[in-house]
């Protein structure tokens, strides 16, 4: 390695030619790796000299904690499915429920069963359903300065008597039964794509399928009977939660379906749903 | 000399007598894989077939393969025996006693971590404790390799050391720098949790000095692959090496370009910053220049060979060589295996591309096609011309050999091409079962069928490699040319000092480590800790068949 000192010097380039060769190629490297590279980003300015280097070392400045005050973060109702809130609904009192419901008779009809397709018709509706709506409306998670208002005047034992109130009258929404409901096991291969949708979903899109909550599948804690209901009324709310104007679905579920339903779909399936005639 | 034979030999019978049953093992994954259905259809029993087919074919095979050839080389470059046959019997012993201990303890059940070890996968401590000997007893052999070159050129000073024995030195000092990554590994983190020494396993760690060994132990299965176009191909052309400066300049570049590069096989390891991976990367894409250089020398050795035979013609050289050597044969289909697993490589480590590619089959593919195909056919040429020199009983049939290198070629390529486009498709390596119904994996079935039609030629080809060497063992002796190696166009007379020894590059490769790992690792022990639970397979409900 140190051999030919004796001679001229050019008799052994090799350990300049070493060093050398291996000194360029690893500070090119380190200057385009460690400095330019580390400071582009994807979608954002390009970083400062220090904050590349930071980065490149695998230091970054985002992997710490933010230092500034954070938002509180939003849920999306007060309700939460616990043993007292059962109870509680479950305690409804009917009788005084229908001295209540004498205020909501204007826009939803005699015994919650709308004329109007503004309005839902509450009638068979379960009652946690409506319990839930109206805390929401009350706490401003669902956002409507008509309920808004109404709810607020209620208390919390009028919530559940109204609820258990709407709950039992008749003739308002239907149990899903009959023709339009597919065979079991057949569902994904459904020509109709609202039938579709509504047995099978839509596992590319991970779209579940709606009967698994909204019945006849399944009826979930928290999702109301869509049989009966006006067509108009369920459109437009999966374009409200599609559009994220209503945003009281607890796990957001409705949110990301109706995200992914096209304009045709959320109609097909309003009218599937919406199809009973409960206007007599 | 008659002993340094004898050690040769014993160590090739240990390479090529675990080499059948793990091309068998290898086999039968590929089956087992595919849509076909497979004998022994069971995913436990895959996992420690494909850590039984790796353990065997990157360390047991490669590691006594590169020892024995040494010791032929040095003896034979030399021209004179190998001191220290004592201790190099010591290290067989030890490395033949690691083998047993690791191949018995995944037979149990007991190891399914891969080769690659890769905490917190945990298996039991035998195994590491065999790889460990294993590994740790090559090293008897790197020492006699230093050791047999440096006494060789303190009897003859001033007269270059022969261009094989210093490749086979530029071979054991490379190999000690990358023993030294796993070796670290299994001493520190793997065999004191494995033996109940400690709670955690620093994982990242772990990951990250295997690293230092994963790029440079392919390399290290490369050599003798290299050192055979250098120094053996050409006079079984019947030609001359074109420059001795050349393959000196390659091994030399080998050596330093493979070590500080390992992190390329780290790029989706988030403990890693961007820029040190970047760094390696780039280091990385420099192994084309020791690539490029062998592949022009050797191309313009095989050319003065034909043009002496009689060729004409730009390119009338190529059909003049003698094509029914083995060794020419040989040289000529791992050339085309190098070139189109050299392209997949560029892509495995190119920090951006890589990530399309990263864990699919494609990183297998390439793999099989550089080291089951480049090399290892070398293997079976160096083989082929060994075996004969040292029993001193020809090949019987020169035929049955060529058939053997055409069937590997063929069986390899039938194996690896669909296997890199099913990769390209998205198939992850390493997992048993695929759901050929579901319609993402469908479309990759006919691909692995493809595959497993190779696998089965490939297997054909390794009993067949098999037969010629016990049919020729079992010949009639006849007296056999010694091996000699190709003689320079212009044979060295004088080398410039930093071109016959390794004080320079050694020096060189400790301070790229420095450099390039000295943070990556030192990282965990200032900055940041990576401990967790190791995932235990040794639990009889976890690894072990049911």
């Amino acid at each position: 390695m140190a051999g030919g000192e004796g001679q001229s010097k050019p008799d052994n380039p090799w350990p300049s030619i070493g060093w050398g060769t291996m000194g360029v190629v690893f500070m090119i490297s380190f200057l385009i790796g460690f400095f330019v590279l580390g400071g582009v980003q994807q979608n954002g300015p390009t970083l400062g000299t220090w904050a590349a280097f930071c980065r490149a070392v695998g230091l970054s400045a985002d992997s710490q904690p933010a230092g500034g005050p954070q938002p509180s973060p939003r849920t999306p109702t007060r309700i939460a499915w616990t043993q007292p809130t059962l109870a509680r609904i479950a305690s409804g009192n009917a009788q005084h429920g229908a001295f209540v419901a004498l205020t909501c008779a204007g826009c939803h009809g005699k015994h919650g069963v709308s004329a109007s397709d503004l309005f839902p018709t509450l009638a068979g509706m379960n009652s946690a359903v409506i319990y839930k709506q109206l805390d929401d409306f009350r706490a401003g998670k669902r956002v409507s300065a008509v309920m808004g208002a109404i709810a607020s005047a209620l208390t919390d034992q009028d919530t559940a008597d109204v609820a258990a109130y709407f709950a039992r009258q008749p003739d308002g929404l239907l149990p899903v039964a009959g023709e339009g409901v597919p065979e079991s096991g057949r569902s994904l291969r459904q020509r109709t794509p609202s039938i579709r949708l509504a047995f099978a979903g839509d596992p590319e899109r991970g779209i579940p399928p709606c009967a698994a909550c909204h019945g006849p599948g399944a009826q979930k804690l928290g999702a109301p009977p869509l049989r009966g209901q006006h067509v108009a009324y369920i459109e437009r709310q999966l374009g409200s939660f599609a559009q994220g104007i209503r945003q009281n679905d607890i796990n957001e579920q409705m949110r990301v379906i109706a995200h992914e339903l096209t304009p045709d779909e959320m109609h097909a399936l309003a009218v599937y749903y919406g199809a009973a005639d409960h206007t007599k | 000399m008659q002993r340094s034979s004898r050690l040769a030999l014993l160590h090739y019978w240990v390479a090529f007598a675990t080499f059948l049953p793990a091309v068998l093992l290898g086999a039968w994954q590929m089956l087992m894989r595919s849509p076909l259905p497979a004998p022994l259809d069971d995913s436990a029993a895959y996992y420690a077939s494909v850590t039984l087919h790796g353990t065997a074919m990157a360390y047991v095979v490669t590691t006594f393969f590169t020892m024995g050839f040494g010791y032929a080389v040095a003896a034979t470059s030399l021209g004179r025996p190998i001191r220290g046959v004592t201790a190099a019997w010591i290290g067989y012993a030890i490395c033949l006693l690691g083998t047993v201990m690791a191949v018995v303890t995944i037979l149990a059940g007991q190891a399914s971590v891969l080769y690659t070890f890769y905490p917190p996968l945990l298996a039991s401590g035998w195994y590491y404790l065999g790889a460990f000997l294993l590994i740790a007893g090559s090293m008897v052999w790197v020492v006699l390799m230093i050791l047999n070159m440096a006494a060789w050129k303190r009897d003859n000073p001033g007269v270059p050391v022969p261009l094989p024995m210093f490749a086979i030195t530029a071979t054991a000092i490379l190999w000690a720098w990358a023993a030294a990554g796993v070796l670290l590994e299994l001493v520190c983190i793997l065999l004191p949790r494995a033996f109940g020494g400690s709670e955690l396993i620093d994982a990242a760690l772990g990951r990250t000095l295997f690293s230092v060994t994963l790029h440079a132990i392919v390399y290290f299965w490369l050599m003798p692959a290299y050192i055979a176009f250098y120094t053996l191909v050409p006079r079984a052309a019947g030609g001359r090496l074109y420059s001795d400066t050349m393959g000196r300049l390659t091994f030399i570049m080998f050596l330093v370009f493979s070590l500080p590069v390992g992190l390329h096989h780290l790029f989706m390891d988030p403990e890693h910053g961007s820029g040190f991976k970047f760094l390696q990367s780039s280091l990385t894409f420099l192994v084309v220049l020791p690539t490029l250089l062998t592949v022009f020398s050797i191309s313009a050795s095989l050319e003065i060979a034909g043009r002496v035979r009689g060729g004409r013609g730009l390119l009338g050289w190529i059909p003049a060589l003698p094509w029914d050597e083995p060794m020419v044969l040989a040289v000529g289909l791992s050339l085309v295996m190098l070139g189109l697993g050299g392209f997949g490589g560029l892509i495995n480590m190119s920090f951006a591309m890589n990530s399309m590619i990263h864990n699919t089959s494609w990183v297998t593919a390439h793999f099989h096609l550089i080291f089951g195909g480049a090399v290892v056919i070398m293997y079976f040429a160096i083989a082929y011309e060994m075996w004969p020199r040292i029993t001193a009983k020809p090949l019987r049939s020169k035929r049955l050999a060529r058939i053997q290198l055409w069937s590997w070629f063929w069986g390899m390529l039938i194996t690896t091409i669909p296997w890199h486009i099913a990769g390209l498709m998205g198939q992850p390596r390493r997992v048993a079962n695929f759901d050929y119904s579901d319609p993402l994996m469908a479309r990759m079935g006919p691909l692995v069928i493809i595959s497993v039609i190779g696998g089965l030629v490939l297997l054909g080809s390794a009993i067949l490699l098999i037969v010629v060497l016990v049919r020729s063992h079992f010949g009639a002796a006849e007296r056999v040319e010694p091996l000699g190696y190709a003689i320079a166009v212009n044979p060295p007379v004088r080398v410039a000092p930093a071109l016959n020894g390794f004080g320079l590059w050694t020096a060189i490769v400790f301070v790229l480590m420095i450099l390039t790992y000295g943070y990556p690792i030192g990282q965990f022990f200032i900055l940041k800790s990576h401990s967790v639970p190791a995932v235990e397979i040794t639990m009889p409900d976890a690894g072990g068949a049911p």
